[in-house]
């Protein structure tokens, strides 16, 4: 099964930003967005997600799935601890008792099970964006969104976050759509890399990664090359 | 027990010490009870006062004029404020309506509630119109600062309006309603006093005072004043330990 659109057409102040733009996700894998900043990569998340209507075209396979989302800023309630955070996005119809477990699973699943009562401003700029990891696998969707979300992090931090992102994921392979700028970021998560070209997008080119997430390393041969020619398609 | 006190707090003391030195001399330099008493005559006054019969019916009424106004104006402040903070078109109309409510003398409107009102509701309808005003501008600016980022997070995981206002909404705005709330106790405790003065409810400082003023009993005027600033002191500690308990999340 795969997720598609097909046909897409959207204007911004008469700039068209997409033009009878397909493109096709794998269900159960995650397909990573390389692009330029400003190409439209926000656009195509908002759009699948139904925040931004398209001018025209047709979004197969996405009727009735739950999208989750992790953003660039982890988007966390101040005045919600780790544990209220996560279990904000859960719906009150699961029961309180199940609801818990759940969301005592993905603080487990993120290593913070010592924070658990601690409020966002207390937690550094890695543990708020693992609050937001959580919460996109504890609400129950088929899809999950992530739009640039360790944009800002140190390298160290950012190695790390993936690493737990490809463990949780392991455990349910949800449909990932992770756009990014970041090359490295796409090599370490991506079964797929797409790279967009500017307005008017089109797809430069569509690489499998043919390593398991878990099991990847910057500095293999294999990632290395694949890593130059997808720097060649960028034009860096 | 060992009680230590910061520098500022020695400062803050001293302050204090000064206030009650300097009422000391010009009472000296009077040395007439009808003009300034000595402050040990005034203290000896206002302990004299819990001794009164009526005092517990007068400080009473005074305080439940000031929480019925404080409510009241909390009630509107609130429901109008949220309409306005999310609607620019009622916030347009609402301005000039609060700019002239705040602007207006507070003797002006003790006046035209003097002829319009049973005199015991006159203090009430004056704390609550200096009141609205204050709580209402910060629930507008408090909706204003609520973070668009968490509200559309909110709405990408698809979470229903109720859960929003409730979870998302009041949260933010709690702490500018304490900041108003604070303000708003501030002036509208004075506004009681000044509107029972002018109004003369059967028990209230305010006609106590002007009782006494009437007599020339210059100690109890200031005693019933010590009083008042004690009451708005502790109302004010009040909303400071409930903004703590409130608010848990920012200490």
């Amino acid at each position: 099964m795969s997720l598609e659109i097909k046909g897409l057409y959207k204007k911004f102040d008469e700039v068209s930003l997409y033009s009878d733009f397909n493109i096709g996700f794998p269900e159960g894998t995650i397909t990573c967005i390389l692009g330029p900043s400003g190409c439209g990569k926000t656009t195509l998340l908002n759009i699948i997600g139904n925040i931004i209507k398209p001018d025209k075209g047709e979004l197969l396979g996405f009727e009735g799935k739950a999208i989750s989302y992790i953003f660039q800023d982890p988007r966390l309630l101040p005045w919600k601890t780790v544990k209220g955070n996560i279990g904000f996005v859960m719906s009150k119809d699961i029961p309180a008792a199940e609801r818990q477990k759940k969301v005592n699973q993905f603080i487990h699943l993120v290593e913070l099970d010592d924070f658990t009562g601690y409020y966002p401003s207390k937690l550094s700029g890695g543990m708020r964006q693992r609050v937001s990891i959580a919460r996109a696998f504890a609400y129950p969707s088929d899809i999950i969104l992530m739009d640039e979300p360790l944009k800002g992090l140190d390298i160290k931090l950012k190695l790390n976050l993936i690493k737990t992102f490809s463990q949780i994921w392991q455990t349910d392979k949800r449909t990932v759509i992770f756009v990014t700028h970041d090359v490295d970021e796409a090599l370490l998560l991506g079964d797929d890399i797409i790279v967009l070209s500017q307005a008017p997008v089109k797809i430069s080119t569509r690489k499998k990664v043919e390593v398991p997430v878990t099991d990847r390393s910057l500095d293999s041969d294999y990632l290395k090359q694949l890593k130059r020619c997808l720097l060649e398609v960028l034009g860096n | 027990m060992k009680i230590s006190f910061t520098k500022r707090q020695y400062i803050s003391l001293s302050s204090v010490v000064f206030m009650l030195a300097l009422w000391k001399i010009l009472s000296m330099h009077f040395d007439s009870d009808f003009i300034l008493p000595t402050p040990e005559k005034t203290l000896a006054t206002t302990l004299g006062l819990f001794g009164d019969s009526k005092f517990l019916i007068i400080v009473g009424s005074t305080v439940l004029r000031g929480l019925a106004g404080f409510i009241l104006s909390a009630i509107m402040g609130l429901i109008i404020g949220i309409i306005a903070g999310i609607n620019s078109s009622f916030n347009a109309f609402l301005r000039p309506i609060l700019v002239t409510i705040r602007s207006t003398p507070i003797i002006a409107l003790i006046l035209l509630a003097l002829i319009w009102l049973n005199p015991s509701l006159v203090p009430v309808f004056i704390a609550m119109l200096t009141m609205f005003p204050f709580i209402c501008t910060n629930v507008i600016d408090g909706i204003k600062s609520i973070d668009p980022d968490l509200t559309s997070m909110a709405k990408f995981y698809k979470i229903n309006r109720n859960k929003i206002i409730r979870e998302v909404y009041i949260p933010a705005i709690l702490p500018f309603i304490i900041s108003g709330a604070s303000s708003a106790m501030g002036i509208g405790w004075r506004a009681i006093i000044t509107g029972e003065v002018l109004s003369q409810p059967k028990y209230g400082i305010g006609t106590v005072m002007q009782g006494a003023q009437t007599f020339l009993n210059v100690d109890a005027v200031i005693a019933w004043t010590i009083l008042a600033v004690l009451i708005s002191y502790g109302f004010e500690k009040a909303i400071r330990w409930s903004e703590r308990k409130l608010i848990v999340w920012r200490f």
